[in-house]
């Protein structure tokens, strides 16, 4: 609980160059010693200059500053220490990794915070304004719950840790009604079960990576060629939605990136550089950025300069795309100078589907583009019926920690202990998958406290 | 009517069955003049339902009370006509002793116990009334006109308050075994505001040896190595040696399921006319046969009442049907088919109260001195009763000498487990201990509850000089063998090797610590002294501690830590003064409950029910502000 030392991006909401990785707890100082090279100069209140190393690889995964802060003089009134890298979300994940492989575990929301006040770190003012927001969430918990577990997931979830409790339950008659005729469950049925609950558990954490598109965002490019507007297209997307692009919980995103939410989507954007028209050797390096970007991301928007028409690259550009099975939306612009291109440039586009007409100059159209990527998203990608996705990386960390006790009473019960020793990691197990949809008796009921509150913050 | 005054007591204990013996005897081996009240002086220590004392999770709690200096391990051992070690082909944390039990004999050694004790008298008078001066106990009244005075109160009723014995369409105002009930006492609680709630029990029919054919029964019989309760009685040979007596197992059929079936319309639980809440944990015969409508069968044990009788207990059939569907039913069960009853089956319905009024230390939190135990809280059984009685007793005692509660929590012992889960979540039905209640399962054992408790004992005053020394001695052995079992280096030789293989265990290449080997599962502390050539002779429970601490040291290491984070929050106390109304930020929910039972620390504020997470978010951060207000 307390004890724990726990780690966050606590860097989030708008871009921006540099993100922190924050640790607190009594091993935060052991951790950046095993992956900090310059650890020995690290001392409090000061920002020391060095590479993160990772050990196993032999790597440097990036240059950063690391600050220092000993308990008591601290946010958390814990030792913590911070890690100033250069964004990127690849990097910035690869060395929160390393911090969690090396004794941290995440954060919950609020946790910081939490750990703030426990320690007397704030004062009476702020104090209240949490213990508002704790009563907002009280009161909201429904909404909570659509934020942070669909029902799906809820029901999901619950369904496994029943499989788990009816499995406690038979195991436990057997230890309290010892001389009663149940059949007491035998070891092959019980790694049998065992099995069939890792199974559910894993497609559970699967979904995370579905879920790191509502989480982390979903990747789209737009590309097309030079002065087709995808600048003004993406300004366009961005200057209606600013006023919501921040304080999404627990995100980060690449630094070059721009942010944007639709509906339940964030999506970060990215412009990609346009395919030049002349020169050949630089046109190369277009197609080839274009295709690039066409790889990495998860979505795509073509956009089409309707005035000039479609041009043989295009064309080709738009067969891959097609062949990535990856969702894409054309976009035919500047539809307000030249609506009469519109029939012919469709008939020329075949059978490509998701065709819509835009100006990025009187916003005609944008409405329709962003309710197709809704749809998109809703609809073929995630799969909505059941809302099957794990969004929160505590809920994945508990998965994971639950699995584990599984795996473990498994190999318990295999190794031929007896029943009662398997079900203290089947009980655990219980308890992880109860935190993740409130319902255990469990006492330590305090590091669920403050969901609400943004990783990190 | 005329009262009279005579003696001043210090505690006065009201019952005189298993949680009024312990709290009695607690309060008086402290040094405080005590008076226990009973019925009928015939009916001390009875055993009304079952002749057997311990069982699953049971035997923990006995094992417990023997630990702290309590009385009923030492009983039992006196008076068991069969012992058994229950889940011995499981882990050592659920092993479970049991013991059946001449039940006269029990009675006859307890009441003796009782009179031989020098601050103890045992007086047969029903008490009518509690008086109270100011906030505070001051007197009781007898039905005669005695007034007794005194400074505190253990009230430990069991099923008599209002007892209400039910059999079929026949009902009378009962208690157990066919005496009195004590029924004006219910009045002068309700006067001193406390509320009342009717629970219900029941017990099956007893049924003379000569009319059953226990030839159609399958023999259960008892432990070759019978191990004893008190630890006090761990060597000694001549009590562990005893004869023991059979019990046997028979079956219900289809036929005893038709007779039920037939005439459900005449059980009392069925048509309503019981109110009382039953238990889950041992329902009636129809109980079972109409909600398990597909199991074809269920078991029924005939265990002795005694040594000398041939009373026998029909475990499994108790009900409350009328009692000539009673006869007929019971004749369908293979063996008893020409059974006859000497004592039929019945339901008892009586007066309980709310336990969440109660601390932690059993005390009734609004009224000073006054104390609760045993089956008027709640509870079911004669070890979940003994085992309050003590707690109330000794904290009786306490109060008298302005001592903090003595206490135990989850993480220290079943009883811990048993008084937190009455008194912070309260019961809807008789409650009885389980093992699987507790969470520390693989720290609260049976084995080591001597080890886990003595300390505790001495401390408070219960454990004498006698017990003690041969505790330290035995924590001493079990020290040293420890350390020489993780310092003694087995050879790999070909004796070692020999060895490992006939246990079908891997052969070793290098030399291996002792404690290495003893981790396997095959290999055992005994089945190594061949190869273990240094090693000191050591009673059974040493080596049986040095065994189990080994072996799952892994585990307990892993369970300690669970123990760990549980107390941070247990150690976050909280005053009983503390006015939740005034806590911005809590639930309404949470302020009335928590205003209602008053927790003593943010952990027990946890497990109430309608107190969330956030309220204990809320809770953390009150504290700290107030904490650095006084600073």
């Amino acid at each position: 609980m307390l004890t724990e030392t726990i780690a966050a991006i606590s860097t989030g909401g708008t871009s921006s160059g540099i993100n922190i990785i924050r640790i607190s707890g009594e091993k935060a100082l052991e951790i950046v010693s095993k992956i900090f090279t310059n650890y020995a100069k690290l001392d409090h209140q000061k920002i020391i200059y060095g590479k993160i190393i990772n050990n196993n690889t032999s790597t440097i995964v990036d240059e950063v500053l690391v600050s220092c802060f000993k308990a008591p003089h601290s946010f958390t009134g814990e030792d913590v220490c911070e890690i100033n890298c250069h964004g990127g979300r690849k990097v910035t994940l690869e060395i929160l990794k390393l911090v969690i492989d090396n004794g941290a575990r995440i954060a919950e929301p609020g946790e910081f915070s939490k750990r703030a006040f426990l320690n007397g770190k704030m004062d009476l003012s702020k104090a209240e304004a949490i213990i508002d927001v704790i009563n907002a969430k009280t009161s909201a918990q429904a909404k909570v719950a659509v934020n942070q577990l669909s029902g799906g997931i809820y029901d999901k979830v619950e369904t496994v840790r029943d499989m788990l409790v009816t499995l406690m339950a038979e195991i436990e008659v057997s230890i309290d009604y010892p001389e009663y005729d149940y059949e007491e469950i035998t070891i092959n049925k019980l790694t049998e079960r065992l099995d069939l609950i890792k199974k559910e558990i894993d497609l559970l954490i699967k979904t995370h990576n579905d879920g790191k598109y509502i989480k982390n965002g979903i990747n789209l490019a737009i590309v097309g060629n030079t002065n087709v507007g995808k600048s003004s297209l993406l300004n366009t997307l961005l200057n209606e939605e600013k006023a919501i692009v921040t304080d999404i919980e627990g995100t980060t995103r690449d630094v070059i990136e721009e942010t944007l939410i639709i509906g339940n989507l964030v999506l970060n954007v990215s412009d990609t550089a346009g395919i030049r028209e002349t020169d050949d050797v630089v046109e190369a390096i277009g197609v080839n950025k274009s295709l690039k970007a066409i790889d990495d991301t998860d979505m795509i928007i073509y956009l089409i300069d309707l005035s000039r028409g479609l041009n043989t690259r295009d064309i080709e550009l738009l067969e891959k795309i097609k062949g990535q099975n990856k969702p894409y939306i054309i976009g035919l612009n500047k539809v307000d100078i030249s609506r009469e291109k519109i029939e012919d440039v469709k008939s020329q586009l075949g059978n490509h589907k998701n065709i819509i007409c835009i100006s990025s100059k009187t916003g005609e159209g944008i409405v329709e583009l962003k309710d197709t990527i809704e749809e998109i998203f809703n609809i073929s990608n995630i799969d909505s019926e059941e809302s099957r996705i794990i969004v929160n990386e505590r809920h994945k960390d508990l998965l994971e920690k639950a699995r584990n006790s599984v795996i473990k009473a498994k190999e318990i019960a295999e190794m031929g202990e007896s029943l009662d020793v398997a079900a203290i990691d089947i009980k655990e197990a219980t308890e992880m998958l109860g935190n993740i949809t409130g319902k255990n008796a469990s006492s330590d009921v305090v590091n669920k406290i403050f969901e609400k509150f943004c990783l990190g913050k | 009517m005329i009262e009279y005054k005579d003696m001043d007591y210090d505690v006065v204990v009201i019952g005189g069955g298993h949680a009024g013996i312990e709290a009695a005897l607690a309060a008086a081996r402290l040094g405080k003049t005590t008076a226990m009240f009973v019925m009928n002086m015939d009916s001390v220590a009875n055993m009304p339902c079952n002749p057997s004392i311990g069982g699953t999770s049971k035997g923990h709690l006995v094992r417990e009370i023997d630990a702290l200096g309590g009385q009923m391990g030492l009983s039992a051992d006196q008076c068991f006509v069969q012992s058994k070690m229950l889940n011995s082909s499981k882990g050592p944390a659920v092993h479970s002793l049991r013991a059946q039990i001449d039940r006269r004999k029990y009675h006859a050694y307890m009441k003796q116990v009782l009179e031989n004790e020098q601050n103890l008298d045992i007086i047969q008078a029903e008490v009518v009334e509690i008086r109270t001066e100011g906030n505070k106990v001051k007197e009781i009244k007898t039905k005669n006109g005695a007034i007794y005075g005194c400074k505190a109160i253990v009230v430990a009723t069991g099923t008599y308050l209002k007892g209400k014995v039910v059999i079929g369409e026949v009902s009378y105002e009962s208690g157990p075994d066919g005496v009195f009930p004590a029924n004006e006492l219910s009045q002068s609680l309700l006067n001193l505001g406390i509320e009342l709630r009717r629970f219900k029990t029941g017990t099956p029919a007893r049924i003379n040896v000569k009319t059953m054919d226990l030839s159609k029964m399958e023999v259960q019989s008892g432990d070759e190595d019978i191990q004893s309760f008190s630890f006090m009685n761990e060597e000694n040979k001549e009590l562990l040696s005893r004869p023991q007596i059979d019990c046997y197992l028979t079956y219900t059929n289809e036929e005893t399921h038709k007779e039920i079936r037939a005439n459900i319309h005449r059980s009392p639980l069925f048509n309503g006319s019981i109110s009382g809440v039953g238990p889950r944990y041992c329902p009636s015969i129809e109980d079972k046969v109409m909600r398990f409508a597909d199991k074809e069968r269920h078991q029924i044990f005939i265990e002795p009442m005694g040594d000398n009788t041939g009373e026998m207990y029909i475990q499994g059939m108790s009900s409350s049907l009328p009692e000539e569907v009673q006869k007929r039913l019971y004749k369908t069960v293979p063996g008893l088919e020409n059974c006859r009853f000497m004592r039929s089956a019945y339901a008892i319905e009586y007066d309980a109260i709310d336990s969440t009024k109660l601390s932690l230390g059993l005390k009734y939190k609004d009224i000073d001195g006054l104390y609760f135990a045993g089956q008027i809280n709640g509870s079911s059984g004669y070890e979940e009763a003994a085992a309050q009685g003590l707690i109330a007793g000794i904290n009786a005692a306490r109060e008298i000498d302005n001592l903090p509660e003595f206490t135990l929590d989850r993480s220290e012992a079943y009883i811990g487990v048993l008084i937190d889960d009455l008194v912070t979540k309260g019961t809807n039905e008789p409650y009885r201990m389980m093992t699987s209640r507790s969470e520390y399962r693989l720290m609260l054992r049976q084995d080591n509850a001597d080890l886990r408790l003595t300390e505790k004992g001495h401390a408070v005053g219960l454990v004498s000089d006698e017990r003690y020394s041969a505790f330290v001695n035995k924590k001493e052995l079990i020290e040293k063998e420890l350390e020489r079992v993780a310092s003694t280096l087995i050879k790999a030789n070909d004796n070692t090797n020999a060895l490992l293989e006939s246990l079908g265990s891997s052969t070793i290449e290098r030399g291996t610590k002792l404690a290495e080997l003893l981790k396997r599962t095959e290999v055992t502390y005994d089945n190594t002294a061949s190869i273990d050539p240094s090693r000191p002779v050591l009673p059974r429970s040493v080596r049986e501690q040095v065994e189990i601490q080994v072996k799952y040291a892994g585990y307990i290491k892993l369970q300690q830590e669970q123990i760990d984070r549980f107390k941070k929050l247990e150690e976050k106390k909280l005053s009983t003064e503390i006015d939740y109304e005034q806590i911005k930020g809590l639930s309404l929910e949470a302020r009335q409950k928590l205003n209602k039972q008053k927790p003593t620390s943010v952990g027990q504020a946890s497990r109430i029910t309608g107190v969330s997470p956030a309220d204990i978010s809320v809770l953390l951060i009150y504290l700290t502000q107030s904490g650095k207000k006084e600073v």
